[in-house]
């Protein structure tokens, strides 16, 4: 066998199963886990964003919804009334709170005005945090799997490059065809901590800054509304 | 969230699949066929042999050495006006065209307090400067010449208050300066510097080698390791003496041709270590000991004389 062939054969022994899967199986236990777990993480963050996303958009349009009923002029009983059936979320949750404290407070022989309006304050507010909570619900898991992931993958990387290192101790061969498997899967972890973290930091950053204008939109109204209620108090009282 | 979940890992394994179909092997580098490189072996002896010469020389072809009967008359005859040009800006007075005859000899002694000799004579060569040029001058020529320019530099404030004095030297003066070319200034300039004793007898420029010049007989690497290993053999060096690392005992010695000590091995280096004395002690026994060398008669010049370096971290680990 001339040089050429030798050479030729010994570099082109390793690079049969240079796929993901070859690279996956044949990764040290610890490797494997780092995989398992990035890919999972990945997973759940793009759960998390696909469910925020069709959340968002929802509540989006719910909220222009009520707002175009709520300033078409209908009387605000009636709209308590045919929204007081159903399960309501946000602005209509808000409406829904106050317009509930309102009619409490009048029912009975002697109706408890003088305190009504923080009363009615109060409840928004409750019903705000309680709407912004559940809008902003996981989003922190997005910020964590965006900072810690790259890290998660990089511990793979390392673990894996020292155990290249160990199989160069071991084999007393310094041959490039040696380390390069070891090297590439191990590579392959921070690339799936990357292909995690990019995606959860940029979805994050976008998530939680439609929550906060959807809650300051929300906070809006009940100014407006707790406005319109209090007007109505002095004009009673 | 179920929605969610579903359409996240939907889109995951959408990925991995892709992954697989479209990346299913590295694509492994072209390799050109790689030509095979001839080798030889070569001895370190043959780089490390020297001959004498200047390190920094360059390598160059040298002429073939031809015989010097007729062509060197021919030069003189060319340098003669430059050599008498380069004379007179410096010294005025003693040479009248005579010149070339009287200048070989007394040039270098002019430096020495004794110029009265070669002034005298001047009245007595002019008349008959033809003759001596061919005769007084054969061979030497071409060597005594940059001898002169350097040996010359130095004398002229002796010289000059002599020749001052003396009217000859003025109309002699006139006639270099009708051969005065400008053109020539920069050969006139003398820009070798004054050296002292007697300068080298070659006008040719240094060949390469060493400066020492071994006479072209060196030890190869294999027959000082050679003694080397024949001297360590005796040697028990203190063993355990702190601080090995500053026990290097370094001999010089002088052995005869048959390989015995000719010389009582001296030390020729110290250190601060209280063991040292004790290590040179025990390296000048080992010496001493094993005395009768089997060294190649052939390159005696080379180890004649002899220093040695005893570590003794060195024979210790081997």
């Amino acid at each position: 066998m001339n040089p050429v062939e030798l050479a030729q054969t010994t570099l082109a022994a390793p690079q049969g199963d240079m796929s993901f899967f070859a690279l996956f199986l044949q990764a040290h236990l610890v490797v494997k886990l780092v995989m398992l777990g990035l890919v999972l993480a990945s997973i759940w963050c793009w759960a998390i964003i696909v469910d925020k996303w069709l959340l968002f958009t929802r509540t989006k349009r719910q909220m222009n919804r009520f707002e175009t009923v709520f300033w078409s002029g209908q009387s605000l009983e009636e709209l308590y009334r045919t929204l007081s059936g159903r399960a309501n979320h946000s602005m209509a949750a808000l409406f829904i709170a106050a317009m509930r404290e309102w009619k409490r407070s009048h029912e009975g022989a002697r109706p408890a005005i003088a305190s009504l309006r923080q009363r009615i304050d109060r409840v928004m507010d409750v019903t705000i945090a309680r709407e912004a909570e559940r809008l902003e619900a996981r989003l922190l898991v997005l910020a964590t799997v965006g900072s810690a992931a790259p890290f998660i993958g990089l511990f793979g990387t390392v673990w894996g490059i020292m155990t290249s290192f160990q199989a160069i101790a071991a084999s007393k061969n310094t041959n490039l065809a040696v380390v390069a498997p070891g090297i590439a899967e191990a590579l392959l972890a921070t690339a799936l901590g990357l292909l995690a973290a990019i995606p959860a930091v940029i979805a994050y950053n976008k998530l939680s800054a439609d929550a906060g204008k959807l809650s300051a939109r929300m906070e809006g109204f009940a100014d407006e509304f707790s406005a319109i209620l209090s007007r109505q108090i002095d004009e009673r009282s | 969230m179920r929605v969610g979940l579903i359409a996240s890992t939907a889109g995951h394994l959408a990925v991995l699949l892709w992954g697989v179909i479209s990346f299913p092997d590295a694509k492994p580098f072209d390799i050109g066929p790689v030509d095979t490189l001839p080798v030889d072996l070569v001895p370190v002896s043959e780089l490390t042999r020297l001959r004498i010469g200047e390190k920094t020389a360059e390598v160059r072809e040298v002429e073939a050495t031809r015989p010097t009967e007729k062509p060197v008359e021919e030069p003189k005859a060319e340098e003669k006006p430059a050599q008498t040009e380069a004379k007179r800006p410096n010294q005025a007075v003693p040479e009248p065209t005579p010149a070339p005859a009287p200048e070989p000899t007394p040039a270098p002694e002019r430096p020495t307090p004794e110029p009265p000799a070669p002034q005298p004579e001047p009245p007595a060569p002019q008349p008959e400067p033809p003759a001596p040029r061919a005769e007084p001058e054969p061979a030497p020529a071409p060597t005594p010449e940059p001898e002169k320019k350097v040996a010359e530099t130095p004398p002229p404030p002796t010289v000059r208050p002599r020749s001052k004095p003396t009217p000859p030297p003025q109309p002699r003066r006139e006639q270099p300066r009708e051969n005065f070319n400008p053109n020539e200034i920069a050969a006139l300039l003398n820009k070798v510097e004054p050296a002292g004793g007697s300068s080298s007898n070659s006008t040719q420029p240094a060949s390469l080698g060493s400066r020492l010049g071994q006479s072209g007989v060196t030890m190869s690497q294999s027959e000082i390791d050679a003694l080397r290993g024949q001297i360590s053999r005796c040697w028990n060096p203190p063993a355990g003496a702190a601080g090995a690392g500053d026990l290097t005992v370094k001999l010089k010695f002088s052995l005869t041709i048959g390989g015995e000590i000719d010389s009582e091995p001296s030390v020729i280096n110290s250190s601060s270590n209280p063991t040292f004395g004790i290590a040179a002690e025990s390296a000048r026994r080992a010496v001493l000991r094993c005395a009768p060398y089997s060294l190649p008669a052939a390159k005696y010049d080379a180890w004649r004389d002899v220093e040695i370096e005893f570590d003794p971290r060195e024979l210790l680990g081997g």
